[in-house]
């Protein structure tokens, strides 16, 4: 050994030992640092990898802060909930996670024996990491699959939403899908207003949003519905709508249509005939339009309250002669022609106030456009835009045009209240704000005129079954039976029945449009015109909300009195 | 003197090892609680949410309606008629005076130990 090492020993040392040594350790502290530098740079460069990943926070596409994103409560005028949003458990997988399928599949299908077998399988195999099993679901079904500890598995809670109402106010609040938008209603108005942009935004979350206060009273909205269905039976009508509005403010106070459907199974809404007829349905509206017709001839002044037509005869339109229903055959007067219903009389008065001056009267009233409404199920009216020396005459008495019934509230309230055109809402709105939106379409004088018209109509005319049960409330309106068309001709056994009234007329606040289709006369001695149907129904509607509105029933005949024109006392 | 400065620091660094240590510890505890909070809190906004709409679903007039005419006939109630409104006009007037002679025949009765008001409680069956 000492002899091999003495071999290959340097012969010559340029440098000493200790310099060697020196050098040695040098070099060393430079492994050294460069395996610290390493090291560090390792750790630093994971981190830097981690800070580039995202993490998935989809749901199927979807951020998983839209799914759990709430929607404001829903108030009526009083504050009582109309939609409220409930918190559900919804059940989803993680396929990547699940070790053994065909277990976790038998094990699921244990509690909820509905889901399809090869459907769940296919759903759970796979590499996917976020799929839904089946959403909202109960608290109950929650602990049962939480019980079966099945990897994997998991839940979510997500926001449903709930309408106590269960089908009352279905067609003002519409619905929303599982998704949480609003698909119809004033959910879907909503949505285009301002909810969708928070959800977006991730905002809408825990109870924070403010509640939206409706204009809906869901008393005087539970009377109506109640009429409406009861009116089914009643009549055996194919269907019943009605609206109610504050005539000062455009509020609309009530609004119905049946049949209609639970917002709280979307999939109801689908049923054929569900749809809103108060704003999506337009109808010819029959003797109701005769108001708007005299409205219009009054207010020119070609025509005034103490003037005389003469309804002898029928009027003559080529081959076609139009003749009175209640004929009367004699000269009437104003109130007469109003009270009798009498189309001969009001085709006289619209002739004397001349077919376009007419015309323009309807572009006044806006019965041309859509009501400006917050609801997205409306329809385009359809009024000619010439009128023809026939075609004036037929739309005098409301036939031959076809206006939805928010039309004919509107056009009510506006003459009820002092003549100021007001665009309904479904929101709430007070006097002040409501002022600023009038736009005059008849003069006070003329809305005086109409409100006598109107409880004279209640008092001796076909108004008398409304009054009947509406005693007291002072109330009045104009019946309306416009004849279907079947087969190209205008039938006399399918009608459309409307009755258009105004309360209390002494200090009117509220105006009413109840509509009744294809209806059967309720007993042998009754009939099938408007007044025994919808005429009785808003009778009893009145009847019912007057009280719940603040409208003191008040029998003296002195308030009746008081509302003649002067010129007729 | 080096030296105890050392002896010092290390007794410090471990100390205050010891400190961060159990400061971790107690941050992580807290965690635990937070996020058991936030599980709870949620769990019963849940359940408040149910019933909210409980409650709203029991204030609904249509709700409310089917269960007072199920109770029309036993309790005697109906919906209001206009004949049941009254107003101030027409409250009968105040007496000019009062009636003197039928305080002292009630007082009187009263304190005779019999009592009207007996005689109506038994009419109507209360007592």
């Amino acid at each position: 050994m000492a002899v091999a090492t003495e071999d290959f020993a340097p012969t010559i040392a340029l440098e000493g030992a200790r310099k060697q040594r020196g050098n040695l350790t040098q070099a060393r502290i430079r492994w050294m640092i460069l395996a610290v530098v390493l090291g560090f740079g390792l750790v630093g460069g994971r981190l830097v990898q981690l800070g580039m990943v995202e993490t998935d926070q989809t749901i199927e596409g979807q951020a998983r802060d839209l799914i759990t994103a709430t929607r404001p409560p829903i108030l009526d005028r009083n504050g009582l909930e109309m939609a409220v949003d409930i918190r559900v458990p919804s059940l989803y997988a993680e396929p990547r996670r699940i070790i053994d399928v065909e277990e976790a599949v038998s094990a699921l299908r244990s509690v909820l024996p509905d889901l399809d077998e090869t459907w769940l399988r296919n759903r759970l195999s796979g590499d996917q990491g976020f799929v839904w099993v089946r959403r909202e679901l109960t608290p109950a079904i929650q602990d049962a699959v939480m019980r079966l500890g099945i990897p994997g598995v998991d839940f979510i809670t997500e926001s449903k939403r709930f309408y106590p109402a269960m089908n009352e106010a279905a067609h003002v609040l519409g619905s929303t899908n599982v998704d949480n938008q609003g698909i119809a209603g004033i959910e879907r108005h909503m949505d285009s207003e301002s909810v969708a942009l928070l959800q977006d935004l991730g905002l809408a979350r825990g109870n924070a949003l403010t509640p939206v206060e409706l204009s809906v009273d869901m008393r005087v909205q539970h009377v109506m519905h109640e009429q409406l269905v009861d009116a089914m039976t009643r009549y055996q009508a194919i269907a019943a709508a009605g609206v109610m509005m504050d005539i000062h403010t455009g509020e609309v106070i009530a609004l119905a249509s049946v049949p209609d459907f639970n917002p709280n199974e979307p999939a109801t809404a689908l049923v054929k005939d569900s749809f809103n007829r108060i704003t999506a349905g337009i109808f010819e509206p029959g003797s109701i339009f005769k108001t708007v017709t005299i409205a219009g001839a009054l207010d020119s002044g070609s025509v005034a309250i103490t003037d005389q037509f003469d309804a002898r005869y029928g009027i003559r339109f080529g081959r076609y002669t139009i003749d009175d229903f209640h004929g009367k055959h004699r000269i009437l007067t104003l109130p007469e022609v109003y009270k009798y219903s009498s189309n001969i009389g009001t085709i006289r008065i619209m002739q004397t106030l001349g077919k376009d001056n007419f015309r323009a009267f309807l572009g006044r009233m806006k019965f041309d456009e859509r009501v400006d409404f917050e609801l997205p199920e409306m329809r385009v009216p359809t009024v000619p835009k010439e009128l023809s020396e026939v075609g004036a005459a037929t739309a005098s008495f409301g036939h031959g045009l076809s206006v939805s019934p928010l039309h004919m509230v509107t056009a009510y309230a506006a003459f009820a209240n002092g003549g100021n055109y007001i665009a309904p809402t479904l929101y709430k709105r007070d006097i002040a704000e409501a002022e600023a939106l009038y736009e005059r379409v008849i003069s006070p004088e003329t809305s005086d005129s109409m409100r006598y018209l109107m409880r004279l109509n209640a008092l001796e005319g076909s108004g008398s079954q409304m009054n009947k049960a509406a005693q007291g409330y002072r109330a009045g309106g104009k019946t309306g039976t416009a004849e279907k068309v079947v087969d190209g001709r205008y039938s006399s056994s399918k009608v459309t029945n409307f009755f258009a009234s105004a309360f209390p007329l002494d200090n009117p606040r509220y105006a009413m449009v109840i509509m009744v289709d294809e209806p059967k006369a309720e007993n042998p001695q009754s009939g099938t015109t408007a007044g025994w149907n919808a005429g009785a129904i808003s009778g009893r509607v009145i009847q019912r909300v007057a009280p719940m509105l603040g409208v003191a029933p008040d029998f003296s005949e002195a308030i009746d009195q008081q509302i003649v024109p002067p010129v007729l006392r | 003197m080096i030296r105890n400065l050392n002896i010092f620091l290390l007794f410090a660094s471990v100390a205050l090892l010891a400190g961060v240590y159990a400061l971790k510890f107690s941050i992580e505890g807290t965690a635990s609680e937070r996020t058991a909070l936030i599980a709870q809190i949620d769990d019963q906004e849940g359940q408040l949410s149910l019933l909210k709409a409980d409650w709203a679903v029991l204030n609904q007039p249509g709700h409310i309606d089917p269960i007072v005419q199920r109770h029309q006939v036993e309790l005697a109630i109906g919906p209001v008629q206009q004949q049941q409104f009254g107003s101030f006009a027409g409250l009968p007037m105040r007496p000019v005076a009062p009636d003197t002679a039928g305080m002292d025949a009630l007082f009187a009765a009263i304190a005779d130990g019999i009592d009207p008001i007996d005689a109506i409680l038994q009419m109507e069956g209360i007592e």
